[in-house]
């Protein structure tokens, strides 16, 4: 077997998109380009209180309406729950602004904003809470019947023995950072068209990472069996972890068809799109932290305080917990303790930002022991090095490590951006950090894939991963040509359509290379087995001997003597058997005693180093540099890979120094593009790409993820401007107007 | 309320009636199934619906389609033929510069905006000129890296 990408023929390559062409002359499908016979538009009324009592809905005039054709409440969908706290449409209760009340079907989208405007709702407004403060205080009105003192989720957890721990560390320091909510800005708007009007049977068209969990959930929830809920998974205009499960306008799209007997699209117009979808809500960290004086970590305690907001999105729910791994993921330690507290408000319920939030866990650590090192006359370069885990290694959370790059990134992050010369030797103003991460490349799952072979040589890859601009099909493809010996413009890739997908929970939590991947090698190996068999007779060797590559079957020992690929594929379908080559292959993770939130196989781990400038009069930072190290296991195709890690600063870059959604009283104050702050084209950094390699034992062709790897990892801007200003801001995202605040409450000092 | 006008879309001309309020990026998604050009923001903030219009890049959220009347609008869809993709579609796909496709196509209409009237613009005038775009996926690293890409190659044929 090859060793190193060098022996590869396809892996290893700078793949430019396979879909390209079709992305680039505006050819590519997303779902607001579908127009279905018959399609009507919906509009859906929401509540412009935070917190009240529904008294009437009256959809009388909206009735009276030329062009309207359907319009639907809570009558509708009577019990009909999206999860334990929620109904389709709001009943007699609304939580906050923006809460589902009503919705209408029209002939086209100005009718239907007209109709919505026409049903009138009168609420009686009631006493709100929207902070973590004011939920838990006393007296404070319970949001949802059960969930007393707003508490939504309570949960703590040691391991090793935490107190021993911190008694025997030479220094102990506890700090805090809090976050504000932000948003993903998805290019492509939610979006959906639901085809409800045959009895029961319903298509559903909508961006989303997992086509089989909207399938189930939608299945479930609606009364039908899943199978009878085809999704079909177009192109996916963005998705940052936001499009994982269904939304509420998926459902009220769906009865809106049901009830009109027509298919029904319903697009989020401008402002409308940061309420449906606020990524982080508010939460705070609080971190503990020992070390000895070598800079020998001895325990970390986080306490996590977060605002879920209104509502419980169900997908949360299993990485809500699962972030205490995080915790002992990069470095050693003896004890650590997780206190978490979850608690609603009538604040927008909230989804994940990109990177689901673990940036924000990473981020408050690593802030916490950039300044244990300082505080302790160490390198903080030196102490994350230190305690950095290793191939071979086992967590305090259970988590076994078969591969693993942390230590070999560091070096080469800061070898590549001279850390030496440069951290404490800057100008004033100037700043250099560092910031490790590390990520599960999916979780305890399955994966499968098809492929059949044309008789011409040519692959049809059946699966049911999207590709969101990931590069995920086009890594597939390359996956499949590799194994089977033939170009990867011969593959082509086949997916968007729960009916032809093989089972595949999608792209999420960084799962893609690793399971879907391992799932088409599997269905690749099985079609060559059968080929091999024509092969080895028409050559005369034993199939074991037989070498695919570059589009021929070979004897190892004797390349030359050679059959084409194409001719074996035609030469099997017309032999006596007759046989049409068709492969299968299905991966799961093979059964461990490990805790089931943790059983992947595979982590990757990364460093970063960013470069900074802080202008002292205005509080402006400029990103100057980021150089990024990522531990990939295998590097399956570097140019999307790099293209992986531009995103990610891009995003972290966002969500640290200046994407926030600026809240009062439930309100969002900036629902635009415009107000809400992103980086521009001339604002980003110049960047510099390290790909470490450490060949996973289980991952295809020794690959592990690069999804949300990299983002974990761009805590190295904040601790640059906390180096650039000698005083470590503490509200994020760390704007102009805070870093001012920082630097002149340090002149003080 | 519609009044008659004529579009000239990609040099073809096109005879819609329309409604006085509705948007240039309405009228060629819906009207001349024209769905290369994007719909998103529709405030003008994003960049997603650029189109060229007279040679300058215009955002088509924010123009009236009866305001188009007589001008010349050139879409996405007028580059690159079965016979192979314009220079700027090459190079974002060769340069990595392409992920969700989402805003892609607004992207590369800004670009071609300015080479048409720069053809050899430099580093800032290029992030500039993509300003006013958003990719969230790319993170305008490799946009930026495919039109200098696509500047350099226009400078070697020449």
């Amino acid at each position: 077997m090859p060793r190193s990408s060098n022996d590869y023929s396809v892996i290893g390559k700078r793949q430019p998109k396979l879909d390209g062409p079709l992305k680039t002359t505006g050819r590519s499908q997303f779902t607001d380009d579908i127009d279905l016979p018959g399609m009507l538009h919906g509009k859906i009324v929401r509540s412009p209180v935070a917190r009240g009592k529904i008294i009437s809905i009256d959809t009388t005039k909206a009735e009276g309406l030329t062009g309207v054709k359907a319009i639907v409440t809570h009558e509708d969908c009577p019990g009909l729950m999206v999860s334990p706290d929620r109904k389709i449409l709001c009943s007699d209760r609304v939580n906050f602004i923006g809460d589902e009340v009503a919705a209408v079907a029209a002939v086209d989208e100005d009718t239907a904003a007209e109709a919505a405007e026409l049903i009138r709702v009168e609420y009686e407004p009631l006493e709100a809470v929207f902070s973590i403060e004011e939920t838990s205080a006393k007296g404070a009105p319970v949001i949802h019947e059960g969930y007393e003192k707003n508490i939504m989720d309570d949960y703590n957890i040691d391991f090793g023995n935490v107190e021993k721990a911190f008694a025997e560390a030479d220094h102990v320091r506890v700090g805090e950072c809090t976050f504000n909510p932000n948003h993903n800005c998805f290019a492509e708007h939610h979006v959906v068209i639901a085809d409800y009007s045959l009895p029961g049977k319903l298509s559903i068209w909508t961006p989303n990472q997992s086509p089989l969990y909207i399938q189930k959930s939608m299945g479930s929830i609606l009364g039908i069996s899943e199978s009878n809920v085809r999704v079909f998974n177009l192109n996916t205009g963005g998705a940052f972890s936001g499009r994982i499960g269904p939304r509420q306008h998926n459902f009220i799209a769906a009865i809106l068809s049901k009830k009109a007997s027509r298919p029904v699209k319903i697009r989020c117009a401008a402002d409308e799109e940061f309420v449906v979808y606020p990524g982080g809500g508010y939460f705070k960290y609080i971190i503990k932290t020992g070390v000895m004086n070598d800079g020998t970590l001895k325990a970390m305690e986080a306490t996590y305080l977060f605002d879920c907001g209104a509502y419980w999105n169900s997908s949360f729910n299993v990485l809500l917990r699962y972030k205490y791994h995080l915790i002992p993921q990069n470095y050693h330690m003896e004890a650590m303790r997780w206190k978490e507290k979850t608690v609603y408000t009538n604040n927008p319920p909230n989804m994940y930002p990109h990177g689901a939030a673990f940036l924000q866990l990473k981020l408050a650590q690593e802030t916490e022991l950039d300044i244990i090192a300082e505080e302790i006359g160490m390198d903080p370069l030196e102490l994350k090095f230190k305690n950095a885990v290793a191939k071979g290694d086992t967590t305090l959370t259970n988590v076994h490590y078969t591969s693993c790059g942390l230590k070999e990134s560091i070096k080469k992050v800061a070898k590549k951006s001279s850390w030496k010369k440069k951290f404490k030797k800057l100008p004033p103003f100037r700043g250099i950090g560092i910031g490790c991460g590390a990520m599960n490349s999916g979780g305890p799952d399955k994966s499968g894939a098809l492929i059949k072979i044309g008789e011409d040589g040519k692959i049809s890859l059946f699966i049911g991963l999207p590709d969101m601009g990931q590069g995920s099909h086009t890594a597939m493809a390359m996956i499949a040509a590799e194994t089977l010996g033939i170009a990867v413009e011969d593959v082509e890739v086949v997916a968007g359509d729960t009916n032809a997908a093989p089972f595949d929970i999608g792209a999420f939590g960084q799962r893609g290379t690793f399971f879907t991947g391992n799932a088409v090698k599997l269905a690749c190996l099985d079609a060559r087995k059968q080929l091999a068999e024509t092969a080895a007779k028409k050559l005369g060797v034993k199939t074991s001997l037989l070498v695919f590559r570059d589009g021929k079957v070979f004897y190892g020992e004797e390349p030359e003597k050679a059959v084409l690929f194409k001719d074996v594929v035609s030469q099997t379908l017309h032999s006596e058997d007759g046989k049409h080559i068709m492969g299968k292959g299905f991966y799961h993770t093979p059964t461990t005693s490990r805790e089931p939130w943790v059983s992947t196989l595979a982590y990757s781990f990364g460093a970063q180093v960013a470069e900074v400038e802080v202008d002292p009069d205005t509080g402006i930072v400029t990103l100057l540099k980021v150089t990024h190290a990522h531990d990939v296991g295998r590097a399956i195709n570097p140019l999307a890979i790099e293209g992986q890690i531009d995103g990610q600063v891009f995003s972290g870059m966002g969500q640290i120094l200046s994407e926030e959604c600026v809240m009062e009283k439930g309100k969002i104050l900036n629902p635009t593009m415009l107000n809400y702050r992103h980086a521009r084209s001339f604002e980003v950094p110049e960047m510099e790409y390290i790909i470490v390699e450490t060949n996973d034992p289980y991952g295809p062709y020794g690959a592990k993820e690069v999804g949300e790897g990299p983002i974990v990892c761009t805590m190295a801007i904040s601790n640059a401007v906390n180096n650039a200003i000698g005083n470590p801001v503490r509200e994020f995202p760390i704007t102009p107007e805070r870093i001012l605040q920082a630097i002149k409450a340090k002149g003080k000092k | 309320m519609k009044s008659i006008i004529t579009l000239n879309v990609n040099g073809e001309v096109h005879e819609i009636a329309v409604n006085p309020w509705r948007t240039l990026v309405d009228v060629l998604r819906e009207d001349l199934k024209l769905t290369g050009t994007k719909r998103a923001c529709e405030q003008g903030a994003c960049g997603v619906c650029t189109v060229i219009m007279d040679g300058k890049a215009i955002l088509s959220c924010l123009a009236l389609a009866v305001d188009c009347a007589g001008h010349s609008i050139t879409t996405i869809e007028s580059l690159g033929s079965s016979d192979g993709l314009h220079p700027l579609q090459q190079s974002f796909i060769d340069n990595g510069a392409v992920q969700c496709g989402f805003c892609t196509p607004g992207v590369i209409m800004t670009a071609k905006a300015l080479l048409d009237e720069n053809p050899n613009p430099d580093d800032t005038a290029i992030k500039e000129a993509l300003a006013g775009t958003y990719c969230r996926c790319t993170g305008h690293i490799k946009t930026v890296e495919a039109v200098k890409k696509a500047v350099q190659a226009g400078r070697e044929v020449k």
